[in-house]
């Protein structure tokens, strides 16, 4: 960027200076919202949003903060919020120990899991693998990742596109139940489905 | 990044009206991007769109449709009557209301361990955001960048209006 760039950006964005950033902190749907901390570019100016519906505004000097309300966002951003994706539908199945073969009960949860599929105008399906904390945590990634794999094969079976399948392994990570080091716990030996 | 790219973009920033060095703070985070890494042949699915919603990948243009996979570096653009909504692989979302513009400036995500980086441009219009993956595992690893500002933090939702 050359000086004259510079000398006309600064020109042209000081009589244009109306224009304003708003930022607003949802709920989520538990109610809560953690945290959001807007840094300016320029000026060092930084603030910190921490309750639901808390609100900032760019100004020239800094921020100025406020709050709404439901009513109010829906109102100002209903075209963006109303264009979200559906929320993903999440199936868990579970596993026999130490292998990639459902438990009885879990194969019969399949249809349902097909059916939600064919639900959605363009699925996409996400199958993580997790395991117990039986054996060491790279045995475990492979055996995460095998159990989300075999579960591949089963919905491609089923006429479901490969290419719209994602498969991961978080092998130990991610319990369902905590436990201590080598302890099998059938509730961990699992893989959820996301259908998107 | 190559010089006339840069340059349209300093103008776009200018064109939506940033005050007072926000344009050279743009061009500075556009200049340090590095090249994108990635081994995922896709990053992000539209799967809400309305109205007109075009796709910017590498200068072409393509239809933002229902289904239409999109990638690192990919520009989401909603016209007057557009919108449109994103899922991204870590089940974070985008989803854009009307005259908006977003720059998918880095998008990594690793599935196993949930480490990842996910730093959006949005240039002008409203954006609702709700973080996935990436923003639970590290807060700071999702950025959303405005010409004016940084947004990072625990927040799973939050809207982001640019230029109102």
């Amino acid at each position: 960027m050359n000086r004259v760039s510079i000398a006309i950006a600064l020109l042209l964005t000081a009589s244009a200076c109306a224009n304003r950033d708003n930022y607003v902190l949802l709920p989520d749907r538990g109610g809560q919202s953690g945290t959001l901390s807007v840094k300016a570019k320029e000026g060092g100016h930084q603030i910190k949003l921490e309750q639901p519906y808390q609100t900032a505004r760019s100004t020239s000097g800094g921020y100025e903060q406020g709050s709404t309300n439901a009513q109010d966002v829906q109102r100002r951003y209903g075209a963006a919020l109303d264009a979200s994706p559906p929320e993903p539908s999440r199936f868990v199945l579970y596993f026999l120990e130490g292998s990639d073969e459902l438990t009885p009960a879990s194969k019969r949860d399949l249809e349902a899991i097909l059916a939600e599929i064919k639900a959605r105008p363009v699925p996409d399906i996400v199958v993580v693998g997790h395991t117990d904390r039986v054996g060491s945590v790279a045995d475990n990634d492979r055996l995460a990742l095998r159990r989300a794999e075999s579960f591949r094969k089963r919905l491609v079976q089923q006429g479901i596109a490969d290419d719209t399948i994602q498969t991961a392994g978080r092998g130990e990570r991610e319990p369902l139940v905590n436990t201590a080091d080598e302890v099998a716990e059938p509730r961990n030996r699992r893989i959820e489905i996301l259908v998107r | 990044m190559d010089r006339t790219r840069r340059h349209r973009n300093i103008l776009s920033v200018i064109a939506s009206g940033a005050c007072c060095l926000a344009a050279i703070g743009a061009a500075a985070v556009f200049a340090a991007e590095p090249a994108p890494v990635t081994g995922n042949a896709w990053e992000a699915q539209i799967k809400v769109s309305r109205g007109v919603v075009s796709i910017d990948r590498g200068g072409q243009q393509y239809p933002g449709v229902v289904g239409a996979r999109l990638k690192e570096k990919d520009v989401i653009q909603t016209g007057g009557n557009g919108s449109v909504g994103i899922m991204f692989n870590d089940n974070s979302t985008l989803s854009l209301g009307p005259d908006a513009e977003v720059v998918l400036q880095r998008y990594a995500y690793d599935s196993t361990t949930y480490m990842g980086a996910f730093d959006a441009y949005i240039k002008r219009g409203t954006v609702s955001v709700q973080a996935g993956n990436i923003a639970k595992q590290s807060p700071g690893a999702m950025r959303m960048m405005t010409p004016k500002a940084e947004l990072t933090g625990t927040a799973k939702n939050y809207v982001v209006s640019v230029g109102e």
